[in-house]
């Protein structure tokens, strides 16, 4: 993993705080404001309470901030894969499949079965009244990578997308380049110093996805590769002609290069899809039934590109589900931790609780009292767990988004996203375990009848 | 010796319910390790090289997913063993993916059938998992497998997926080909998969969609499937060790049989370990954040409710040290109260988690690479009890250390 500046200062302008998270917060801020404004509660008595056991207090506090911090680490990570499911698609293209095929990388599409479908009404056209059609081939190729000697030989899956026009792509993608890097040619290679330097051979002219540019460049030792740099890959020597800003997209772990060279070099002759742009969502709807429904030349499988990507987001459901389970039941463990601390603190204080009651507090004031007291220690837990969270923002990750059955999905690198509503969400769940793990101490604290505690 | 343990446990009964609660803590955070482990097991079991009995992968040598000839099949099982001399496989099989939709007009991902197209008699044989099942249901795989090489039509079902699919053992379904399309073939389910680690996939006879391929071209104007030369996916070959391993690899690789496509043979764990080369951050996650992560907070859960008890019997630890117990029995008692606590709990803990999943809930979900389920292995219940050792030692250290050190006329003054 390696990690990027978090900043801090946008974000605190930028938060949108989810309506879920913010009642609860909100509504539970807003009573403990009132209960200590109007219920004459003993407060310092609390804080220096906490601070007389600072030891106690701390190791709990401890507790929480590890179960957050862990937390909110969990959930930038799933919420940087549903970034990649729900910012990969564009919301007026439509991507277009053989039938039958759940993924890109078992469509295929044969050259005459893409006559006329870039000429439907709904597809929208550039200046030289082309067509904005993007025809692709998607393929998943074997790298093998350098081992140490002795230790077993690594390979990766490395994606790569053959692309007609990328001029046309980029348009239909949203995509741009970096300063300093230009799209490959039309002859899709270049000449390059060989082996020794002298003999020259023609290298594939390759655009990388920001992503696989980090982790080519992590294997070389350097943040990532740059305009110029030489890869091998399948029989062929690669030259990077450019970098692709396409970080919060799986096209960020592609390599785009020119399609008729790597359709056959890498066994697929035929397209895996192509991508129409629409005016605008409604449209890409239309244009896919239409597609689906009525072309007959060849069976199709048309949907709007971001019910494709939004279909691959079965795994990141089942990361989500896997991760919610592990915060409750490590929550559930603080639970027990504060309720041990809370427990401890009530039957060392008995004398003190009746005391106050015997200066007039009440039982209610005497329950809340306590309550705030574990309340504190969660808080303070919990802001400093979703602080060490937090760091881990814009860390990079590798994963996989697919569908499940059926085949297919991509090998992605995402960036942990860690937003409002993940620190929120963990505050909330501090908040929950201290509430919950100091109700019952509260209770009992509550129940305390005054003369037998000063006994 | 006795009498001390009495002591411990009688000081562990005086307050139940702070016992209780740590007890319940350490559980659930042990509950959470058990669970990590599991995955991190069985994923560094599948990625470690074995010396002996190896399984070797043979597959296209760039493209994923591999697609060779069916030509490919008999040689590869025969690890390209040409002249005398040549090392050929103990066994092999091959695997030829075909995924159909129930629908003919609705291909979606609910349903799919996905199947592996191979000989059935292999299925015990060289399927990891089914080579070693109970009595029982190796006896019932057994017959299935006849029932499959009797009848070409015949298709088992993992249980998972057939109860997706909303069919039962016994009714005839018929496939739509998705990668192998206008390839549409009926079956009749004669069984589902042993639980596990096939929950979601199918088998069926190989022979039944090579015929299926071979019989295209009559109706298609003689025009070969598109995938004709494409339908073999895997190919795996048993070798008793690595150097027969490393004589197999060469053949193939020198082999001229295998130059469009070319193809590489690796071991399986090799092969294994690319596909979860994609989660690699996931597992360093799980291994170096999680799991130590909770450990710790497990060390402080412990850590705090012994400090806690300490403290409230400092005056007792005092007229212990009257009584003549000397400060290393005092921090013995401590550290005592703390293991019998993290011990029983983690032991209990790991016991339960390994009942529970395993023999209820039918392992735990969770997609990384084809494993479909996880389940707990039976080490667990060492975990459970290493676990509770070491974090209620960490945890209780200091504490049994400050019990050890109590000063009784410091007590007894304040007492006083």
């Amino acid at each position: 993993m390696t990690a990027s500046q978090p900043n801090l200062v946008l974000f605190a302008f930028s938060w949108q705080l989810p309506l879920s998270l913010a009642v609860p917060l909100g509504t539970a801020g807003a009573v403990v404001a009132l209960l200590v404004i109007v219920g004459k509660i003993p407060l310092s008595y609390n804080v220096r309470n906490l601070v007389v056991r600072w030891r106690t207090t701390l190791l709990t506090a401890l507790a929480f901030t590890l179960v957050i911090s862990l937390q909110t680490v969990m959930l930038g990570f799933v919420n940087g894969m549903y970034q990649l499911t729900d910012e990969s698609g564009q919301p007026g293209n439509v991507i277009v499949l053989s039938d039958g095929a759940v993924d890109e990388l078992v469509s295929n599409l044969g050259f005459s079965d893409l006559n006329d479908i870039d000429h439907h009404p709904g597809v929208l056209r550039d200046e030289r009244e082309q067509p904005l059609a993007s025809r692709e081939v998607y393929l998943v190729v074997n790298q093998p990578l350098s081992a140490a000697p002795g230790q077993q030989q690594r390979r990766r899956f490395t994606q790569v997308r053959g692309i007609e026009d990328p001029l046309l792509a980029t348009r239909v993608h949203g995509l741009e380049l970096y300063p300093g890097g230009t799209w490959f040619s039309e002859a899709g290679v270049q000449a390059v110093p060989g082996a020794w330097g002298d003999e020259q051979q023609q290298a594939i002219q390759a655009v990388l996805g920001e992503g696989v540019a980090g982790q080519m460049g992590q294997d070389r030792g350097k943040p990532q590769l740059e305009v110029g740099d030489l890869f091998e890959l399948g029989p062929r020597k690669w030259v990077v002609v450019g970098i692709m800003r396409s970080a919060g997209s799986t096209f960020g772990s592609e390599i785009w290069s020119k399609r008729a060279l790597v359709g056959p070099m890498f066994g697929k002759g035929a397209y895996s899809s192509i991508v129409l742009r629409t005016q605008d969502a409604k449209t890409a709807q239309q244009v896919s039934d239409d597609l689906t429904k009525n072309f007959k030349k060849a069976a199709l499988q048309a949907q709007p590109e971001t019910v494709y990507f939004s279909k691959l987001s079965e795994t990141n459901r089942q990361f989500s589900t896997a991760i919610v389970f592990v915060a409750i039941v490590m929550a559930v463990g603080g639970v027990f931790g504060v309720m041990n601390t809370m427990f401890a603190a009530i039957s060392g204080r008995t004398k003190d609780i009746g005391l106050l009651r015997v200066i007039g507090f009440a039982r209610w004031q005497i329950l809340i009292s306590f309550f705030l007291e574990s309340l504190t220690i969660s808080l303070a837990g919990g802001l400093l767990g979703c602080a060490l969270g937090f760091l881990a923002n814009g860390w990079t990750a590798t994963s996989i988004v697919s569908g499940g059955q059926g085949g297919g999905g991509k090998f992605v690198v995402l960036e942990l996203v860690i937003g409002a509503d993940t620190l929120f969400a963990g505050l909330l769940l501090a908040l929950a375990m201290g509430a919950i793990g100091g109700l019952l101490p509260a209770i009992s604290a509550m129940r305390l009848k005054p003369l037998e505690s000063l006994r | 010796m006795f009498k001390y343990i009495l002591l411990i446990g009688k000081n562990l009964r005086r307050n139940l319910l702070r016992t209780t609660l740590t007890a319940l803590g350490t559980m659930v955070l042990v509950l959470v390790v058990t669970l990590v482990w599991s995955v991190l097991y069985l994923l560094d079991g599948v990625m470690a090289e074995k010396g002996a009995n190896l399984k070797a992968i043979v597959t296209e040598r760039w493209q994923v997913p591999s697609q060779m000839p069916f030509a490919y099949a008999r040689t590869l099982g025969e690890g390209a063993a040409r002249n005398a001399g040549d090392v050929r496989p103990q066994d092999s099989m091959t695997w030829q993916f075909f995924g159909g939709s129930l629908e003919p007009n609705k291909r979606t991902r609910e349903d799919l059938v996905f199947a592996f197209g191979m000989e059935p008699k292999k299925l015990a044989t060289m399927m990891d998992d089914l080579d070693n099942l109970p009595a029982g249901q190796s006896q019932q795989l057994q017959a299935n497998i006849r029932l499959m090489e009797e009848k070409r039509q015949a298709i088992l079902i993992g249980r998972q997926r057939l109860a997706e699919v909303n069919k039962r053992v016994g009714e005839r379904i018929k496939l739509y080909g998705v990668n192998f399309r206008e390839i549409d073939l009926e079956f009749d389910i004669i069984g589902s998969l042993p639980p596990g680690r096939y929950d979601q996939f199918a088998v069926m006879n190989r022979d039944y969609l090579n015929e299926a391929l071979d019989n295209y071209p009559r109706t298609h104007a003689g025009k070969k499937h598109p995938m004709a030369d494409k339908s073999l996916n895997l190919v795996w070959v048993r070798v008793p060790d690595r150097e027969q391993f490393s004589r197999v690899a060469d053949q193939i690789a020198r082999s001229p049989l295998y130059s469009d496509p070319a193809v590489k043979c690796e071991t399986a764990s090799s092969g294994i370990a690319a596909f979860l080369d994609a989660y690699r951050d996931l597992i360093w996650g799980l291994r170096w954040l999680l799991s130590p992560a909770i450990l710790v907070t497990l060390s402080l859960v412990i850590s705090n409710a012994i400090s806690i008890s300490v403290r409230e019997r400092r005056l007792e630890m005092a007229v212990l040290k009257v009584l003549g117990f000397r400060p290393g029995q005092l921090l013995i008692l401590v550290l005592g109260e703390a293991l019998l606590i993290g011990i029983s709990a983690g032991l209990l803990s790991a016991g339960a988690t390994y009942f529970v999943v395993n023999k209820w809930l039918g392992g735990v979900a969770l997609p990384i690479g084809f494993f479909p389920v996880f389940f707990i292995p039976v080490n667990a219940l060492w975990w459970g009890v290493g676990i509770g050792t070491v974090t209620s030692l960490s945890g209780s250290i200091m504490p049994a250390l400050s019990a050890g050190t109590v000063k009784v006329s410091d007590v007894f003054s304040k007492v006083a």
